[in-house]
């Protein structure tokens, strides 16, 4: 068995789509980004023993248990961490991402503390992954059976700041 | 009428605003309040008392007390001696029958006193039982404040937003800012919280000033909830300052309600902040050099002040107040009369604590002070100024209770109408702490959360017990500390659903779709869920099954923690096999089902319910570690979609669509094998819930909707929830949760043949044992009504007319010609052709006992 109907990268090209794609087809990337293309690894195992390439990012979520978020095929990473000593499953499918800029709007969905990114917790009564890149961008990620109406939840916040503002 | 411009006031008399109130159209200036518009134009009763409708009017103009309460655009309850006034808002008062002035209700002060005591309630209009709705309407609708109307919810939006602080100082008086400047000297991060609106401009360096807002209350982790309106901001601080200063406390006399009795404070505001001139005639009864200032304020608006009293120094035995239609007419003060449209009357300040008390401090009675302090604050709480007691004192100057030959009420707590005989009257009945007290009498419990009434119903039920106040104590501080819109707690309207990756293929073509557990599911396609049924059982069905939970467990001991989960065995599995299974709780009882395919010698891939998914994989995670094992527990249910191809047409057109070879003998009933389809990698399971031949193939779920459209393309039709009911209780399939209960075992739900008691040790097997060692008290049977009705799930069975057990499902499946269903039946009535009875509305009708399958008995279908 090679776990491969876990990933996406391995279907046929043209037969996905984003699980954000009705809601955020007609909204501006500046406002809010989807990140479904991004690859998801989910590493279980002595995080140690994994060394991310250039255009991957580990995150840990605990000693043992972390993510790794990378550009290239995620199937490809995983198969190059298992082969390292860890348990690595493609979770590309599993998550919904997106990209939200502004501090404040983030403060409307979240109470983490922004300073101390990334984690995991609660981001529109839903948990997710949230990572902070530079000044006030950040990367969200949600199990994507919740992203159509996390989604939502974000431009509706945005609606509210700028009413607010 | 307005005095001439004031040194400080808030208005701006250039413009001017116009407003309705019940009606009318009333003016006033920006920064008026819509209290002191409607004061300025001669309004004096504002709202009608909560039990008595007795009229009050403007008492403490802080938006503390109840007695501004009125409906503003729609919001119930605005305390609107500090709602900014606003062009167009419309005012209305509440709480009336006919109006303000002449509200019809008043006739239970007038004549209901006597019969309207404390508790009442409790007491009076329990007999005869059935009457009770019509009771509780009535208290209703003459009791209570404002009605939320039906578009109140959609009226506004809320919105929270979680922030941070280095210091969170709450209140903005001096002390306050003192205390937010110094911290902002040490570094950012210093916010400043007022309520009073006069703070909105106030600039201090390093602050941020959030005003009018108020902290709702302290939690643990330094969590303050500050209303700014229409947005909450959920403080996350790591120093609290807490400044919230001192209460003016209400006098206890008899008509200490009445219209024209003011605190100081409230006369001071309408004089300094809105050039109004408060009354014609006052006299002023103080206890503090602050609070007796207000009659040279008043001496200077032009009021005659023909008494001032400091009780510091004259305590008053007996104060009577007399009134008109409710309105202040004059005062008897030792029995001397005094004739005056205000009375401005306070008994000295009190800390207000509560914010500290909540986060944990402790409040003792400062028996010198006459007030209660707070002490012990937590190490990141600090108190400034007044709260600390500072400053503060009260008196306590005379018997407060109505005398005999009196007929007006003397009020513990005006929100609530609590008079003195009631507090007195608890106490009589034996609510002998101030706890049971508050509960019985409902005092502190209203509007200003005992703001203004804490204080004088703990020395009033001191007096009554015997007691002192420092005995008798204080009642628990909770939040909120100031009143809240439910709307601005809930914040945004938002229900997170689940949606699987095919969701909106199945709202595309017409779906109903319907809740089931968190997810969102299709019910049917069309309007004849029987149509889909059909379908199936002739040539081809497909259903969206990606809610399953999916786990994968992994390891060097996946085989051995699966075997001790589950009661039936899975390490003799060989790989690209499936078994079906139970999960047992620690006593026993049925918690969840599922397959278990095992994909390699240490990889195992479990299925579970659609709403077990998360609870499964915890108890899977806790058993790992208890028992040490090394195995990992991945839940994977979001990455996968997963479709069952269900029909005698299913191989066909599956086999049209991959090149794996999915014959009967490449693909065994309870294979598992992986394959691609139309181009997709699957894992295909070869099982079936709903009787027929079946391929469930799992997949990643961003190609959930391709691999729809070309199973749909293939001749597919969908089906959903509902055929899907019917299917499976064709073949006699338990849905958990839906057929079983917390209390159902695996003998009682007919799966004694699941559980392998010859297995060392697996969760629940003690219980499993003596479960099979004694008899049970009821059991899970098939039956099929000999009348073609179908009974609700939870329908009573009846034996020789007495109940004897339950309905958990029933359907009319037209493959079987019957109403079929399963029920909960006692074990003496299980044997196959039992005749027994089920309650359906109100007809008793005959059922009979079927064991087995209905449709199908042998499963050749499922196998071919």
């Amino acid at each position: 068995m090679t776990l491969s109907f876990l990933s996406p990268s391995r279907c046929q090209p043209g037969t996905t789509t984003s699980p954000l794609r009705r809601v955020l087809e007609d909204v501006d990337p500046a406002v809010v980004q989807d990140l479904w293309l991004d690859g998801k690894v989910e590493i279980r195992g002595d995080l140690g023993l994994v060394e991310p390439l250039a255009g991957e990012e580990l995150v840990r979520l605990s000693p043992h248990r972390g993510f790794l978020f990378t550009q290239d095929d995620p199937a490809g990473a995983v198969e190059r961490l298992r082969a390292q000593g860890v348990l690595a499953y493609d979770a590309t499918g599993a998550l919904a991402g997106f990209v939200v800029e502004g501090e404040r709007l983030m403060r409307r969905l979240t109470d983490l503390d922004l300073d101390k990114l990334p984690t995991a917790g609660p981001f529109a009564r839903v948990n997710a992954i949230v990572l902070r890149d530079n000044g006030e961008r950040f990367r969200v990620y949600v199990a994507q059976e919740v992203g159509h109406d996390v989604a939502l939840a974000v431009l509706d916040a945005v609606a509210g700041l700028e009413r607010s503002s | 009428m307005r005095l001439p411009p004031q040194p400080s006031e808030l208005i701006d008399r250039s413009s001017r605003v116009i407003f309705t109130f019940d009606g009318l159209h009333y003016g006033g200036h920006p920064g008026d309040t819509i209290g002191s518009a409607l004061y300025a134009n001669g309004q004096r009763i504002f709202s009608r008392s909560f039990k008595y409708h007795r009229p009050r009017g403007l008492l403490c103009c802080s938006g503390h007390c109840p007695n501004c309460l009125m409906t503003v655009d729609g919001v119930p309850n605005v305390r609107v001696c500090v709602e900014p006034i606003r062009q167009d808002a419309v005012v209305e008062s509440q709480n009336v029958l006919g109006s303000l002035n002449r509200d019809l209700l008043s006739a239970t002060d007038k004549f209901g006193g006597p019969f309207t005591p404390v508790g009442f309630y409790y007491r009076t209009m329990i007999r005869p039982r059935r009457l009770w709705p019509l009771y509780e309407k009535v208290l209703r609708n003459l009791a209570g404040l404002g009605k939320v109307g039906g578009a109140t919810g959609h009226a506004r939006r809320y919105d929270i937003e979680h922030r941070r602080a280095r210091v969170l100082v709450v209140g903005g008086g001096r002390a306050g800012r003192e205390a937010a400047t110094a911290a902002a000297a040490e570094g950012p991060g210093v916010v400043l919280v007022d309520e009073d609106a006069r703070h909105a401009g106030v600039e201090l360096e390093g602050v941020e000033v959030l005003a009018p807002a108020r902290a709702l209350g302290i939690w643990e982790g330094n969590l303050v909830p500050v209303d700014c309106g229409t947005v909450l901001y959920r403080y996350r601080a790591e120093r609290i300052v807490v400044a919230t200063g001192a209460l003016e406390q209400p006098l206890l006399f008899p008509g200490n309600d009445l219209v024209g009795v003011m605190l100081p404070s409230a006369a001071r505001r309408l004089v300094r902040d809105f050039a109004i001139k408060p009354g014609s005639r006052a006299v002023v009864l103080a206890a503090d050099e602050r609070e007796l200032e207000i009659a040279d304020d008043l001496r200077e608006a032009g009021v005659e002040v023909p008494r001032v009293v400091d009780l510091r120094e004259m305590p008053l035995s007996r104060i009577d107040a007399d009134s008109h239609k409710g309105r202040l007419h004059g005062v008897r003060l030792e029995g001397r009369g005094i004739r005056c449209d205000l009375l401005v009357v306070s008994a000295g300040r009190q800390p207000a604590y509560s914010l500290l008390a909540q986060a944990g401090g402790k409040v003792e009675y400062d028996p010198i002070k006459g007030i209660f302090v707070p002490t012990d604050l937590p190490e990141s709480i600090e108190a400034t100024g007044s709260v600390t007691g500072e400053g503060c004192m009260t008196v306590n100057p005379y018997r407060a209770e109505a005398r005999k030959g009196h007929a007006d009420k003397c009020f513990v707590c005006i929100c609530e109408d609590v008079t003195t005989k009631d507090v007195s009257r608890a106490v009589a009945e034996g609510f002998d702490s101030i706890e049971l007290s508050k509960r019985y009498t409902t005092v502190t419990m209203g509007p200003c959360q005992g703001k203004l009434c804490q204080l004088p119903s703990i020395r009033l039920y001191a007096r009554s017990t015997g007691m002192s106040e420092a005995s008798v104590g204080t009642t628990t501080a909770r939040p909120p500390w100031a009143p809240v819109e439910l709307g601005l707690l809930a914040g945004p309207h938002f229900e997170t659903a689940r949606r699987t990756a095919i969701h909106f293929r199945h709202e595309e073509v017409g779906a109903r779709m319907m809740w089931a557990g968190p997810w969102k599911r299709p019910y049917a396609y069309g309007e004849k869920p029987e149509d889909e049924v059909r379908a199936v059982h002739e040539s081809l069905g497909l259903i969206d099954v990606s809610t399953l939970g999916k786990i994968l467990v992994e390891g060097p001991d996946a085989a051995a923690l699966l075997e001790r989960l589950y009661p039936n065995r899975f390490a003799d599995m060989r790989p690209g096999r499936i078994r079906y299974g139970v999960l047992t709780s620690d006593g026993g009882r049925i918690m969840d089902d599922g397959t278990i395919g095992r994909l390699a010698d240490d990889l195992y891939y479990v299925t579970t319910t659609s709403t077990g998914a998360d609870s499964v994989t915890a108890w899977f995670e806790w058993w790992n570690a208890v028992w040490g094992y090394e195995a990992e527990i991945v839940n994977v249910t979001g990455a996968l979609a997963a479709l069952n191809l269900a029909g005698p047409l299913a191989r066909e057109a599956l086999q049209r669509l991959t090149e794996a070879d999915v014959s009967d003998d490449e693909l065994k009933y309870l294979d598992a094998k992986e394959i691609e389809v139309a181009g997709i990698p699957c894992l295909a399971l070869r099982i079936g819930f709903v009787g027929e031949l079946g391929y469930e193939l799992h997949f990643p779920s961003p190609a959930g909707e391709f691999l729809w459209d070309r199973l749909v393309e293939g001749g597919a039709r969908p089906f959903g929830l509902e055929p899907q009911r019917i299917l499976r209780l064709e073949k006699g399939h338990v849905i958990i949760g839906q057929d079983t209960d917390s209390e159902s075992n695996l003998l009682s739900a007919n799966m004694a043949w699941l559980p392998k008691l010859e297995k060392e040790d697996f969760v629940g097997k003690l219980a499993v044992e003596h479960f099979s060692e004694r008899e049970d008290r009821e059991r899970l049977v098939g039956f099929a009504m000999e009348d073609d009705v179908v009974p609700a799930e939870g329908a009573q069975v009846v034996i020789e007319g007495q109940p004897a057990g339950r309905v958990t499902s029933a359907r009319r499946s037209e493959v079987v010609g019957a109403v079929i269903g399963l029920a909960w039946l006692p074990p003496d009535r299980t044997s196959d052709g039992t005749r027994f009875e089920i309650r359906v509305d109100r007809r008793i009708l005959g059922a009979r006992v079927t064991s087995g399958a209905f449709y199908d008995s042998a499963g050749e279908r499922m196998r071919s």
